[in-house]
């Protein structure tokens, strides 16, 4: 005869009125799940940023790169290892691969040293690097004055120098320093060019580079071999096939010996990023623990909420009201606390993200929507589960017992 | 008294059965410790639909216990208690509630109004756990207090509301669903003389009006009121002509 239903809207707006009941109490649970909802989202935004920084750093050194390094390498760590058998990459084979490896876009062969960068009475240590005219497209730079390294057959080893911005501050301090003569490493060396400023891309400061031709790289630091050859796929799926094919080459310029490792790009960015998500999942983590911590207060403030409304409960059944009523109407009210502590978590955490991003411009920070929507989800399942002992112990209360207990 | 399911007085075939309570040799006992306390002692009882029944007796005597049974608030230990023609004694939990919302009006003594709520809410509550859609509930509390006087207190909080005010939204709520018996604990037990008589003088109406009406009281005055008196000891019924 009856419909029997305690609509959803009925349930949490008795909730909400009975809560409204203990304002401070109420409060302050909410500030504790807030809390662990907070730290949760702030963390995982700390996470994310990490890791979206190690990946602006590796689109910064170009997209889809395959890399040769000298030396054969058993796991994907990367560096080499350099046995003594092993051969060096040499120039000859950066010649080679390109009319050998059809599919490779660009190669681009690297060597790497550091030394003393004299002009006038002024002079700085310096890394000084090796390569092609190529890097400048691989690397998307982009020429402040003069002009980049000239192309042309690599092994010819001109004495001319590319200097970043932080160079010509430091040394030149105003001059203008195209056509200047300078010593690196006690050679003489006529400046070019100057990069504009890009800053840092894994680890090597543009605008603390100074850049020669490769040959003359390797003669100044009487090397044997490449520090490593850069080669860039035309795009992402032909990937594979560029390392097959950079591979074979190589294979047979090396009397069919691997004395090389081939990595790519995202085999490296999958390395950096799985260890990021590890440290992102573990933070939250730990802040998940505070959401813990949070529920079991819930459930204090519920128990006390049900003794203390005994007689209430009394008379909600003896106006009629079934166990699984008063049920839901406790459930929803751990329900309702912990929903708010989650709102409120989540927007102080969205704030304090957005102001730390106003802080440091320089980390990508953003509040992360998955991370976001998992942690409501989590602080809602503990008020459901914190919730549940209290509103079973208020459901089961004897109407009549509970009647009296309030007189 | 013969045993029936409705009782022993005859009934109009197809109506109500002409008696709303029925008890027939109900007991309650009660354990504490190693003892047994028999609360009600075989307590037999027939109340015709539209009486109103005052119930006495000295504290202990088994009065609030009965009163509990009556309003299915407690199962009897052994016996039957049949209620406006349904046998209650072995219903479950939530059927019992059922029953409490469809047919038991409660009033008493210390009011039970949720402080939190304004009167018209406070009305409106057993309503709310019967499934009543939100417009009609409304419609009926309002209603139901403007017909205990308080038509101008609908929004106003129990603690706003004198005590007499307090039992009449009291009288309100326990009407909203339209009961087969109001059990009345104490009614004016915390009110003055004046603000006792008018809410005795309240539940007499709605008694004159249809609604069976059994009030548990220790004042002899109220007790002189009331259509049957009814004195308790010891857990036994003793009526008094």
């Amino acid at each position: 005869m009856n419909a029997r239903r305690l609509g959803a809207g009925d349930v949490f707006r008795l909730a909400a009125e009975s809560l409204s009941g203990h304002r401070l109490r109420s409060a302050l649970t909410l500030v504790a799940t807030a809390i662990g909802v907070t730290a949760v989202v702030l963390l995982t935004a700390l996470g994310d940023a990490a890791k979206r920084y190690v990946v602006d750093q590796f689109a910064s050194i170009g997209t889809n790169l395959v890399i040769v390094l000298p030396g054969k390498t058993e796991t994907s760590g990367v560096m080499g290892s350099f046995g003594g058998t092993t051969r060096p990459l040499t120039l000859e084979d950066a010649v080679a691969l390109p009319h050998r490896a059809t599919l490779v876009r660009l190669v681009v062969p690297l060597s790497l040293g550091s030394a003393t960068f004299e002009y006038g009475g002024r002079s700085r240590d310096v890394f000084v690097l090796g390569t092609t005219s190529d890097y400048f497209d691989l690397r998307q730079l982009q020429m402040s004055s003069g002009q980049f390294l000239p192309p042309g057959d690599l092994r010819r080893g001109e004495r001319v120098v590319v200097i970043g911005r932080a160079i010509q501050r430091q040394v030149f301090a105003g001059e203008n320093p195209l056509g200047k003569p300078v010593r690196i490493a006690g050679a003489r060396f006529r400046v070019i060019g100057v990069l504009m400023p890009k800053g840092v891309g894994m680890g090597v400061n543009l605008d603390e580079l100074a850049i020669v031709p490769v040959a003359t790289g390797m003669r100044l630091f009487n090397q044997q071999g490449l520090f490593r050859m850069i080669c860039q796929a035309p795009d992402a799926a032909a990937v594979p096939a560029v390392v097959a094919q950079v591979k074979k080459v190589m294979r047979e310029r090396h009397d069919n010996q691997e004395d090389f490792s081939i990595l790519t790009q995202d085999s490296m960015l999958a390395t950096f990023t799985s260890i990021i998500n590890a440290l992102t999942a573990g933070l939250a983590g730990i802040a998940a623990i505070s959401l813990a911590v949070a529920g079991i207060l819930i459930m204090n403030v519920m128990l006390v909420s049900v003794s203390e409304r005994t007689g209430e409960v009394g008379l909600l059944k003896a106006l009629g009201a079934r166990r699984r009523q008063i049920l839901s109407l406790f459930l929803a009210e751990s329900l309702l606390l912990s929903a708010q502590g989650a709102l409120a978590g989540v927007a102080v955490g969205v704030a304090l993200v957005y102001t730390a991003a106003a802080i440091f411009p320089d980390l990508p920070l953003a509040p992360s929507p998955g991370w976001i929507v998992f942690v409501t989800l989590l602080a809602l399942a503990a008020g459901i589960a914190f919730g549940l002992l209290p509103a079973r112990r208020a459901s089961r209360l004897q109407a009549a017992e509970a009647l009296r207990a309030a007189k | 008294m013969t045993a029936g399911p409705d009782g022993a007085r005859a009934n109009a075939p197809g109506g109500p059965p002409a008696d709303v309570i029925v008890l027939d040799a109900v007991t309650r006992v009660f354990q504490v410790g190693d003892s047994e306390v028999r609360a009600l002692d075989g307590v037999s009882l027939s109340v015709r639909r539209g009486e109103s029944v005052a119930l006495m007796g000295p504290s202990g005597s088994g009065k609030s216990t009965l009163l509990n049974v009556l309003g299915c608030l407690d199962t009897p230990t052994s016996g039957r208690y049949v209620l406006d023609g349904e046998a209650v004694e072995k219903l479950s939990e939530d059927q019992l509630a059922d029953v409490r919302q469809r047919k038991i009006g409660f009033v008493f003594q210390a009011y039970h109004l949720v402080a939190r709520m304004s009167a018209a809410r406070n009305v409106e509550l057993p309503m709310i756990f019967a499934g009543v859609p939100p417009a009609e509930r409304r419609q009926r509390a309002q209603e139901a207090l403007t017909s205990v006087g308080l038509a101008h207190r609908l929004t106003h909080r129990p603690d706003q509301l004198s005590g007499g005010e307090r039992q009449r939204v009291a009288i309100a709520r326990a009407t909203a669903m339209r009961p087969s018996i109001l059990l009345a604990d104490e009614p004016t037990g915390n009110l003055d003389t004046k603000a006792g008589d008018e809410i005795l003088g309240l539940l007499e109406r709605l008694n004159a009006e249809g609604l069976t009406l059994v009030i548990v009281t220790h004042d002899p005055n109220v007790g002189r009121r009331a259509g049957r008196l009814l004195r308790m000891r010891d857990g036994r019924l003793v009526e008094e002509p």
